[in-house]
């Protein structure tokens, strides 16, 4: 079995962000850097199935600068077999059409049974590149999994519906599958793991050799939200604080 | 008359052959008994305990000889050290016998257990069996009538009470036998009052009679005497060579520095221990050692918290396993709850009259458990450790916001130099995540550099290039994290060119000062309180006087790892400060709950530590609880809370109280 899983590093959402010069993107200095949430869970879910499976065999992949390697080196130290990293200076300036189609020319021949991505990504939340990726390899994409099992050629994922409702859907290998909160737990990885991890192979490709697609999108500006609308906190007795509330309620609302 | 007995007087010199072959036999169980155990503690790694023999040896002098650690507790150990005393001078009192009958009298003709020396001799003998004696009853009173809660009793201490008062009782009624026959009316009876009593019984019969009974308690008590040495390598009275034994091969420090591993030993198949063999020999022949005194216990925060550990228990669960069934999963019989449990906060080893090691054990198998198997204590861990790894904090923080604190104090026109930007300063303020980003804790840090500025010393710090010390890391066991964080930091410190260190955090202090010198830093690292009472006595540093009324809190690492307790009542008392003693201070002192990486992990189990302590600082009656750490800044503000001590106990740094008092 031939699995994929695709990762991306994102910024620590603590991180103090500024708007870059161009004011379409952050600035990059004094952010720390990790992997995205959502795709902790699509590792671990691989890993999962890589040590079920017997013969199973691993890849992760990521698009971006030299950075991401340390976001590789922690998926390979939680068990993936290789990584490939799209060496690209200026990810951050390609839409998910782009990013997508990269992946989707990496995976065209290599015949994946399974591919994971992450939901979506913390810093940009667009939530397009999985399901990309399938359309243009022709696979289904199962979204949003909060669990995961696999039997015989075939995936069945249990995916939360708003309402609390949960919907099981199935279908056959090759597939996409998209992780969601919930999934699993992601390892902490071992010390012999991080040591082989510095070991296993390590693959560049500049991503121009496989992206070939222009942007479909542009993203005109990047700001903060001006600030509106603050809490009010109100003190003293009890019984002022009442009359306080039911004068608000009053003035602001038309709930009374 | 002539001051002197007749040594083998009515048994005759002709026990000589039999008792020495008798007693070589004991020996001889004795040495077979002790060597069979060998084996065992040669399953452990190797470890160099045989170096500074001068120090070692007049550790074992003032230890066990003099008995300083026993005698630190009142009661059972004063019980203990007087029996020892008696004990010790009896052995030479029958050594002396031994050289005059069989050495120097038979060769010689030599005797010096005669005029005054002898009656010296017998009188001293004699107040020392009785010394003994009543030492013995007394513990056995405390063992099996007061029965002190969660003392673990064997078969082994009935059979070592009872063994120990045959031998004396007997050795009584042989010297009453022998005294009723050949002393009785003299004065030289009155040299040895207790078997002049013990004569009375005597008295009255034939001296056929009296020789009759005499030689039959000489073979009684003779006897006892070889089940004694026979029993040492089979029952706790092992205790008797193994403890200064252990003494010998004590930890010189420094005081709980943990050993670095290498990370890189591309052979390693292991970290840490999970089965006896990844142990060192010492930590098995510690289980030995172990007298099940449950001084440890008594005072481990833990146990006293209703927490599964307990340090005794855990020392014999190694034994256990070492001597029974060595290829045992170490872990899965001590369980990770044990083991998660402590806080590394030294109360047991400091207390230990065996120098038993117990912190670094629970290190070595917690490494076990984050290094091999990926695991700890709660998620809530796992994610600080992330956080570590990402942010350099294990709080989660932005990295670029961890000098943002010394912002307000730059715009009050204080200079804080940035060290990783090339400015200099006379001293590196290593801040720590705590003071650095937690809103109460930066009070410290701005305390500190305030002090500093008024005594006109120079401070830099390292901004947003500082990373965690890596000390709650590394005492969870994940030694890789620690590792990587020290490097980053040294590679800073260095940079920086700078020549001296100051933390307000022990934590960071003792890791700086310590564990940082096996990965390459070697500058002078120091804590606050001493830098500043310095300061203080050279009289760069002025404060002024104003009453205060406080308790003041030992901080594990800067008390019992570091032995500083005086520094810091020196600057409160400099301040104006009348200090209310807790119960539990300085050696004793309770630790707040946050040492052995806890600060990171939930309290899930028992009583809540810091609770404990800050009704135990309320108690004093004093309205202020004075610490000298940001760990334990942050468990008073929430223990106070939670024990809703809130109107009568405030929390304060030491130095916030001296900040106040700049003069």
């Amino acid at each position: 079995m031939n699995i994929l899983v695709c990762i991306k590093q994102v910024p620590d959402m603590e991180s103090r962000f500024k708007v870059a010069a161009s004011g379409t993107w952050f600035e990059e200095s004094d952010l720390a850097w990790r992997i995205n949430e959502y795709d902790e869970f699509a590792i671990e879910q691989a890993v999962q199935l890589k040590t079920e499976v017997s013969g199973a065999d691993l890849t992760v992949l990521s698009i971006g600068p030299a950075r991401v390697k340390e976001a590789l080196k922690k998926a390979l130290a939680m068990g993936c077999d290789r990584a490939v990293n799209l060496v690209d200076e200026a990810a951050h300036e390609k839409d998910s059409f782009q990013i997508a189609s990269a992946i989707a020319a990496f995976a065209k021949e290599k015949n994946f049974d399974l591919i994971f991505t992450g939901m979506q990504s913390q810093d940009r939340g667009s939530g397009q590149v999985g399901v990309l990726v399938a359309e243009m390899l022709g696979i289904p994409a199962l979204t949003t999994a909060v669990e995961f099992a696999y039997a015989d050629n075939s995936v069945t994922v249990r995916r939360e519906l708003e309402g609390g409702l949960r919907a099981a859907i199935k279908a056959s290998t090759p597939a996409l599958v998209s992780c969601q909160l919930g999934l699993n737990t992601p390892r902490y990885p071992t010390l012999p793991n991080i040591m082989k991890a510095k070991r296993k192979e390590m693959l560049e490709i500049p991503v121009a050799d496989l992206l070939k697609e222009e942007a479909r999108l542009t993203t005109l500006s990047l700001a903060y939200p001006e600030k509106k609308g603050s809490a009010q906190i109100l003190e003293g007795d009890v019984a002022d604080l009442v009359d306080q509330v039911i004068g608000i309620l009053k003035e602001k609302t038309a709930v009374l | 008359m002539e001051l002197t007995r007749e040594i083998y007087w009515n048994v005759g010199h002709s026990v000589m052959i039999p008792m020495y072959l008798l007693v070589t036999a004991a020996f001889s169980v004795l040495v077979w008994g002790l060597r069979k155990r060998l084996a065992t503690y040669r399953l452990g790694q190797a470890l160099e305990r045989c170096d500074r023999r001068n120090e070692r040896l007049s550790g074992v002098l003032r230890d066990i000889f003099l008995q300083a650690r026993v005698l630190r507790v009142k009661g059972a150990g004063t019980a203990h050290g007087l029996f020892f005393f008696g004990f010790v001078l009896l052995t030479i009192g029958t050594t002396l016998v031994f050289v005059q009958a069989d050495v120097l009298d038979p060769l010689f003709g030599l005797r010096f257990l005669t005029g005054n020396f002898y009656l010296f001799f017998s009188i001293v003998l004699d107040i020392a069996g009785l010394v003994a004696i009543i030492m013995l009853l007394g513990l056995a009173v405390r063992r099996y009538l007061l029965r002190p809660k969660d003392l673990p009793t064997v078969g082994d201490n009935a059979l070592m009470l009872g063994l120990l008062l045959a031998i004396l009782f007997t050795g009584f009624l042989l010297e009453g036998a022998r005294m009723a026959a050949t002393e009785l009316g003299t004065d030289l009876s009155w040299w040895s009052p207790v078997g002049l009593f013990f004569a009375q019984p005597f008295a009255g019969l034939s001296e056929a009679a009296q020789r009759s009974i005499h030689s039959g308690l000489w073979w009684f008590h003779f006897a006892l005497v070889l089940g004694f040495f026979c029993a040492i390598p089979f029952t706790r009275l092992r205790h008797l060579l193994l403890t200064p034994a252990n003494i010998f091969f004590r930890d010189l420090g420094p005081t709980g520095k943990l050993t670095t591993l290498d990370l890189e030993d591309e052979e390693a198949e292991s970290f840490g221990a999970s089965k006896v063999s990844d142990l060192f020999w010492k930590d098995i022949f510690d289980a030995d050692a172990c007298t099940y005194c449950k001084r440890c216990q008594d005072r481990c925060p833990a146990w006293n918290t209703d927490k599964p550990l307990s340090p005794m228990k855990l020392i014999n669960q190694i034994g256990e396993v070492s001597f029974s069934n060595p290829e045992a999963n170490l872990i899965e019989t001590i369980t990770t709850d044990v083991l998660w449990s402590c806080t590394t906060c030294r109360a047991c080893q400091e207390i230990c009259p065996a120098a038993i090691e117990h912190v670094p054990k629970i290190i070595e198998m917690r490494r076990n458990l984050v290094l091999m198997e990926g695991e700890f204590p709660g998620e809530e861990v796992t994610k600080a450790m992330e956080n570590s790894e990402v942010n350099g904090n294990p709080l989660g923080m932005a990295p670029a916001t961890r000098a943002d604190w010394a912002e307000e104090l730059r715009a009050e026109g204080i200079k804080i130099a940035d060290l990783a930007a090339g400015e200099t300063a006379e001293i590196l303020y290593f801040v720590g995540c705590y003071a650095s980003f937690d809103k109460r804790n930066q009070k410290i840090a701005k305390s500190f550099i305030k002090l500093c500025s008024a005594a006109g010393v120079t401070v830099g710090i390292l901004g947003k290039e500082e990373k965690c010390c890596g000390e709650p890391m590394r005492k969870l066991g994940n030694e890789y994290l620690y590792q990587m964080l020290a490097a980053e930091n040294i590679e800073q410190i260095q940079a920086s060119g700078v020549k001296r260190i100051v933390s307000a955090c022990p934590h960071c202090f003792n890791t700086l000062s310590k564990d940082y010198v096996d990965l390459g830093l070697e500058l002078p690292v120091e804590h606050a309180n001493s830098f500043l009472a310095k300061l203080l006595q050279s009289g760069q540093l002025k404060l002024k006087q104003a009453p205060i009324d406080c308790t003041y809190h030992d901080s594990c690492y800067l008390g019992r790892h570091n032995d500083l307790y005086e520094a810091p009542r020196q600057l409160l008392k400099a301040a104006g400060a009348y200090l209310h003693e807790m119960e539990k201070s300085r050696q004793e002192s309770f630790c707040c709950s946050a040492g052995g990486g806890r600060i990171l992990a939930e309290e899930k189990i028992g009583e809540r530590m810091n609770q404990k302590r800050a009704k135990m600082a309320a108690e004093t009656g004093a309205p202020i609880l004075v610490s000298s750490c940001p760990f334990c800044m942050s468990m008073f503000e929430d223990g106070i809370k939670g024990a809703d001590l809130d109107e009568q106990l405030k929390p304060l740094d030491l130095l916030e109280v001296l900040a106040e008092r700049i003069g």
